[in-house]
């Protein structure tokens, strides 16, 4: 955990970029802030089951799509206010967690990996055969109203910042739980969670569901901030893309989600500006990421054994 | 009633029965050793009793009540708890901390997810007392892969044992000890079943004459006799079926 100062620190920067941005012309950025804190609630949702429990899902994108997809379709059947949007995706996206982890759980290994990324293809190709609501070209996701402001590109950053923090939170909390160390234990050595009378299946489908419901929340903000469901959300690139910043970042460290989301977005940013084959650069940086650093970005950072 | 009963027991692994036409009584408060050659399906016995493995035909009764289809864990709360023959620890957790998950397993709920568990005195506290018990306290801290074989050993029966169970089953606890590191297992064991029941495991048949009330025999996965430590001695069927070439042992 970084130190309380520092955060607080970096949080009250975060707060002050927007009138700053403007005032000097940056919007751009502001715009590309809200992109990687969505990204960053993405990942360390990710990071929860893959990091610290231990189940390599290959399917983290259905949830992050189907958020998307739940806002663009409810808006475009004319419903407008958030506060039935957000329940109702987040609760689709619970659901779909609780049915895939409910049967994917009963495999191990490679056969989890393959059976999380089936029920993620599954639902992309059923979403994109849906002509009415835009097929392969994807759905416009207007931005619903929220009533105690109205949502723009600045309000939608703060709403972003927001989600994240206490997202963030409730994960450090969890964690450092009860329940966060069951799960953990289950990670390091299931046999002897199992022996010591903790029922496994339970705790793993529960943060299953809990990941899957926060990759959600993150797919209704990317629906806001591009005001559009584009079925890529949807793909196994996408899970591979989630995948990717974990492993950068720091698999089952708190901030490797956070991390791998900035140095991730930042590097693609980066490196698309410069070549057409930016995709060789960000590889070559995996690659050397996973040999010399295999606790990742946030492994190299920290210093003491603390979560 | 017998604290333990098995029925009929049986585990079919494809063509193989490991564990055929079981039948096992365990008494409350005495050590009750199972012993039999390589692979007479001993571990498999453990894990069917334990809940590990469903078994194929058979049923299984601990204290009074039918438990053939019960879940694992349920079972560790009835007060069925198990050690492995292989060495099953947290590698990367200290002492204290695998002895803590073992505390927290029957103290309250786990499904809590806000209050930092490491704050809770009573797991810490609880944890000392197992460590204390199995003479570990001076390694509280150490993670248990920098632990000697036998502290190991020590400590898997130490995280059974904190299940605070009706009774303890052990699968092999002296596997691979030195002399020394047997005797103070040995020592260990006498001194838990002073105020547990016991099934026990074990090759070391010193220590099994040494330790046990009462010993089954295993052979091809049926129990071939069963009875005090002198009975068992004499019996010609477990010479010939079991002891063979090894019979000087007894």
């Amino acid at each position: 955990m970084l130190r309380k100062g520092w955060l607080l620190l970096l949080l009250g920067l975060l707060l002050a970029f927007p009138p700053v941005a403007s005032a000097t012309g940056l919007e751009f950025y502001m715009g590309l802030l809200t992109k990687i804190m969505i990204f960053a609630l993405a990942a360390s949702s990710l990071n929860l089951i893959l990091g610290y429990g231990g189940m390599v899902s290959f399917g983290h994108a259905a949830y992050f799509g189907v958020g998307a997809y739940t806002v663009a379709i409810l808006t475009r059947e004319g419903l407008t206010s958030a506060w039935v949007i957000w329940p109702v995706a987040l609760a689709l996206c619970a659901l779909l967690a609780f049915l895939i982890g409910a049967i994917s759980l009963r495999t191990r290994g490679v056969y989890f990996i393959m059976i999380t990324l089936a029920f993620a293809q599954m639902i992309y190709f059923v979403v994109v055969s849906f002509k009415q609501y835009g097929g392969e070209d994807g759905l416009r996701a207007r931005r619903p109203e929220f009533g105690l402001f109205e949502l723009n590109d600045t309000t939608l950053y703060y709403l972003t910042l927001g989600v994240l923090a206490a997202c963030l939170y409730g994960l450090y909390r969890l964690v450092g739980s009860r329940f966060g160390r069951v799960l953990q234990a289950i990670r390091e050595n299931e046999s002897r969670t199992a022996a010591l009378g903790y029922p496994v299946y339970y705790f793993q489908l529960l943060a299953f569901v809990l990941a899957g419901t926060l990759a959600g929340l993150a797919g209704v903000l990317m629906a806001h901030y591009t005001q559009y469901a584009s079925p890529n959300l949807l793909a196994w690139q996408q899970s591979g893309h989630l995948m990717m910043m974990v492993i950068l970042g720091g698999v089952g460290q708190f901030w490797g989600g956070v991390l791998g989301a900035v140095v991730l977005s930042l590097v693609e940013e980066v490196l698309q500006d410069l070549t057409i084959h930016w995709q060789l650069g960000v590889g070559v940086i995996l690659l050397l990421v996973v040999l010399f650093a295999p606790k990742g970005l946030a492994g190299l950072w920290r210093r003491r054994k603390g979560l | 009633m017998s604290l333990l009963v098995l029925e009929g027991l049986s585990k079919q692994f494809g063509g193989l029965a490991a564990v055929n036409n079981c039948h096992l009584q365990v008494e409350a408060g005495q050590i009750h050793a199972l012993i039999g050659p390589n692979g007479a399906g001993k571990t498999t016995l453990i894990n069917l009793i334990s809940g590990a493995l469903p078994p194929t035909r058979g049923r299984i009764y601990f204290d009074g009540q039918e438990i053939t289809s019960l879940p694992q864990h349920r079972r560790v709360r009835l007060g069925l708890a198990r050690t492995f023959q292989i060495t099953n620890l947290y590698k990367n957790y200290t002492v204290l901390e695998n002895l803590e998950l073992a505390v927290q397993a029957r103290l309250g709920s786990s499904f809590r997810f806000w209050q930092p568990v490491s704050r809770e005195r009573g797991l810490r506290e609880e944890a000392e007392k197992v460590s204390e018990l199995l003479g570990l306290s001076a390694r509280n801290h150490t993670p248990v892969a920098q632990l000697s074989h036998g502290e190991q050993r020590q400590l898997e029966v130490g995280l059974a044992l904190a299940c605070q169970p009706k009774l303890l089953l052990l699968d092999e606890p002296m596997a691979g000890l030195g002399l020394e590191e047997s005797e103070r297992m040995v020592e260990l064991i006498a001194r838990l079943g002073q105020s547990l029941s016991i099934l026990l495991i074990e090759h070391d048949m010193n220590a099994v004459f040494r330790l046990s009330a009462r010993i089954s025999v295993l052979v091809y996965g049926q129990v071939i006799a069963s009875g005090p430590p002198e009975e068992i001695r004499a019996n010609p069927e477990v010479h010939k079926a079991y002891l063979g070439d090894e019979g000087g042992a007894l």
